[in-house]
């Protein structure tokens, strides 16, 4: 204990002494705390979103769709696929209660809305009070769609109110222009407030009931699939039907959550089975009518991706400290050069191998202590204060990041001065003290 | 106290071959006694102090240190041997510069584990002893050749050696300065401390009870 301390007022000593390649050696390693920590915050960004995308999507999704790829040997042979209807769906929520979501929803294109003497195109979703359960990122003013809604099919519905795009470059800007034939549209929601109007679709009158809300780019969680299915005008699903908005025949595509992932493979082979036995199978090909997308296997890969990404970033984080170590090496090193003499003398008059040994790894560790220490109080300002200035989006710095890059850089410190501190300890002491 | 070396041989690597610093010196040294080396220059005299002093190892050869047998001792063993049983005092006085002559004093003490306070207080009364009071604060740099020696000297004693070994400690020194140290090592001799000097002065080997003579590595009879 008294040794360390002694070792510990050495250094003080000699890192005094040596100011300028004191400051080096802390660069050196400051360099790797300010990288590291900058990579660790990115990281845990990165965890963070995809624990919220994973809370806003839910993991084991998957998308029954109608399957309209089916091959025909001839013409005549063609029966389309059957659809699906909202009474399959009902059905199957009373098949499947445990499911958490089955969100069926019907799309149509080109529908005229009118509202104060005004006319545009926009596009109709059926859906029902199971959409908001999953990838709802928006806020409501009003009310959503509910349960009475779709069994009396009222004529309401929900209109999106779209927020600023983000920052975009100009071609992109005039290629928006030129395909959002809803442009209309979307800016007469903007600038009226339409909640508990009146409105004219295809020459119905609806009711607006809510207005959902983006969210500004940046606040928005984003959906791990990634699904922008760029929605204009929500109705009861069964609401455009019973008003001929959608055909007969149009299907439904469902949306499923089944809520855990330990059951999905189950929750897939019941749920063909219910298929099954409400469509039967095509008579002549092995083909299936439906397609289930298994969303689950795509979320865990896009994790697995960012994971992976993430490794990149630490392990450059890493090579940094590694390259700071290399450096308290070789300044080490060329310490115990410069100190051969020195080491003689104090080997002379009774230091053991193991009081230089400590002695160098003391001094090494104080270089690698206050260099993580500066380096992290850099990484801080350039995580948060610096970025915010430089129009950057701030760094997630936790508290214990800070702590955990001095504790790795004082690690490296005392691992790369392990190998100096056994060079001068191996001197033999008559040698040392003929160095000059 | 005894030292009791047989047959001791030395050759250095990268040297020349056949021409060993010591090829064979035998010699007893007892308790208390003042013992001068003599010889021409590059007879082994430091080599051999080297070898006694534990600071390098015989290539051939028994060394028996105050009973025990040094080849079979540790790092960590001899360390402390020279630590609590060994000063030295050599002609380039090797102190560090950066610290001060109290400081230069302290420091086998520290290795020791002395407590801070006594520590300073026996420096300082060691420095007071070979006559450097009130420059304890001076650095070596600022002091001279025969000031220096005395604060080697003060730090020889610091852990109460039963042997000092000085290779020339006068060969840096003016005669006055000389002088000094030579009677400073001969009141310590007189206190009960064996002392092993080198010297290239007649006169000084002279006045050593006992005088080791070498000649190319060997003893002189
Ligand atoms: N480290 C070494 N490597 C090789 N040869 C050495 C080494 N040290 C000493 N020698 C050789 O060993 C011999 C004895 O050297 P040593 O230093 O013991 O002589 P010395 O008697 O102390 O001489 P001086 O009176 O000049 O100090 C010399 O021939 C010298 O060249
Ligand atoms: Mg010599």
């Amino acid at each position: 204990m008294r040794a360390l301390l002694n070792a510990v007022k050495t250094g003080f000593s000699e890192i005094w002494g040596h100011k300028t390649r004191s400051v080096l050696s802390f660069l050196a390693i400051a360099v790797g705390s300010v990288v590291f920590i900058d990579a660790f915050s990115a990281i845990f960004a990165t965890y963070n979103r995809l624990q919220q995308q994973k809370a806003v999507s839910g993991m084991a999704r998957l998308k029954l769709t109608q399957n309209s790829g089916l091959a025909y040997a001839s013409t005549e042979d063609y029966t389309p696929p059957p659809p699906i209807q909202y009474e399959d769906v009902v059905n199957l929520r009373e098949k499947m209660p445990e499911l958490y979501m089955i969100s069926p929803e019907v799309r149509t294109w080109h529908n005229v809305f009118e509202y104060g003497g005004r006319r545009m195109v926009t596009s109709l979703t059926g859906v029902t009070p199971e959409w908001i359960k999953r990838d709802y990122i928006y806020m409501l003013r009003g009310r959503f769609l509910d349960w009475h809604d779709v069994d009396n099919k009222l004529r309401v519905c929900v209109l999106m109110r779209k927020s600023a795009l983000p920052p975009i470059n100009g071609f992109y800007k005039s290629r928006m222009r030129q395909w959002n034939y809803t442009a209309n549209f979307d800016t007469m929601v903007d600038h009226n407030d339409l909640l508990g109007k009146t409105v004219i679709i295809d020459g119905f009158t609806f009711t607006v009931i809510g207005i959902l809300e983006e969210l500004p780019y940046s606040k928005r969680p984003s959906t791990i699939l990634g699904s922008n299915q760029d929605y204009k005008v929500l109705a009861p699903v069964t609401t455009l039907s019973h008003y001929g908005f959608v055909r007969p025949n149009q299907s439904l595509e469902v949306n499923i959550d089944t809520g855990n992932e330990r059951t999905f493979e189950e929750s897939i082979r019941r749920l063909k089975n219910f298929l099954k036995i409400r469509f039967g199978y095509e008579e002549s090909g092995d083909e299936e009518y439906f397609i289930i997308e298994n969303q689950l296997d795509l979320i865990k890969e896009r994790i697995g991706d960012s994971i992976k990404a993430s490794l990149v970033t630490i392990s450059l984080g890493m090579l940094a400290f590694i390259a700071g170590g290399i450096g308290i090496m070789n300044v080490t090193l060329a310490t115990v050069f410069a100190r051969t003499k020195e080491i003689g003398i104090r080997r002379a008059i009774g230091a053991s191998r193991g009081d230089i040994m400590l002695q160098f790894i003391v001094e090494a560790v104080m270089l690698g202590l206050i260099g993580g220490v500066l380096g992290s109080a850099i990484g801080y300002l350039w995580g948060v204060p610096v970025k915010v200035m430089v129009g950057m989006d701030a760094s997630h710095i936790k508290p214990w990041m800070p702590l955990v890059s001095v504790f790795i850089a004082v690690m490296t410190a005392f691992v790369f001065a392990i190998y100096p501190a056994w060079v001068a300890a191996g001197l033999k002491p008559a040698d040392a003290l003929r160095a000059e | 106290m005894t030292i009791r070396c047989s047959d001791l041989v030395k050759t250095y690597e990268g040297g020349k071959a056949g021409w060993p610093a010591l090829r064979g010196v035998s010699f007893e040294i007892k308790a208390g006694e003042f013992v001068a080396v003599t010889g021409h220059s590059g007879c082994g005299k430091s080599t051999l102090l080297n070898i006694i002093g534990l600071l390098d190892d015989p290539s051939g050869g028994q060394y028996e240190f105050n009973g025990r047998d040094v080849l079979s001792m540790s790092d960590q063993e001899r360390s402390s041997a020279r630590l609590g049983e060994i000063g030295f005092v050599f002609q380039a006085f090797h102190l560090l510069n950066r610290l001060s002559s109290i400081e230069n004093v302290c420091l086998p003490m520290m290795y020791a584990g002395a407590d801070a306070r006594e520590m300073k207080a026996r420096a300082a009364s060691l420095l007071h002893k070979v006559g450097l009071k009130g420059k304890e604060r001076k650095t070596p740099l600022e002091l001279s050749g025969g000031e220096r020696q005395r604060v080697a000297i003060a730090r020889a004693l610091a852990n109460s050696p039963k042997i000092i070994l000085a290779d020339e400690p006068t060969g840096n020194l003016d005669s006055v300065s000389s002088r000094e140290i030579v009677d400073m090592l001969f009141g310590l001799n007189a206190e009960g401390i064996t002392i092993i000097m080198v010297t290239h002065d007649k006169e000084i080997a002279a006045r050593a009870r006992r005088n080791i003579r070498l000649r190319d590595g060997r003893l002189e009879q």
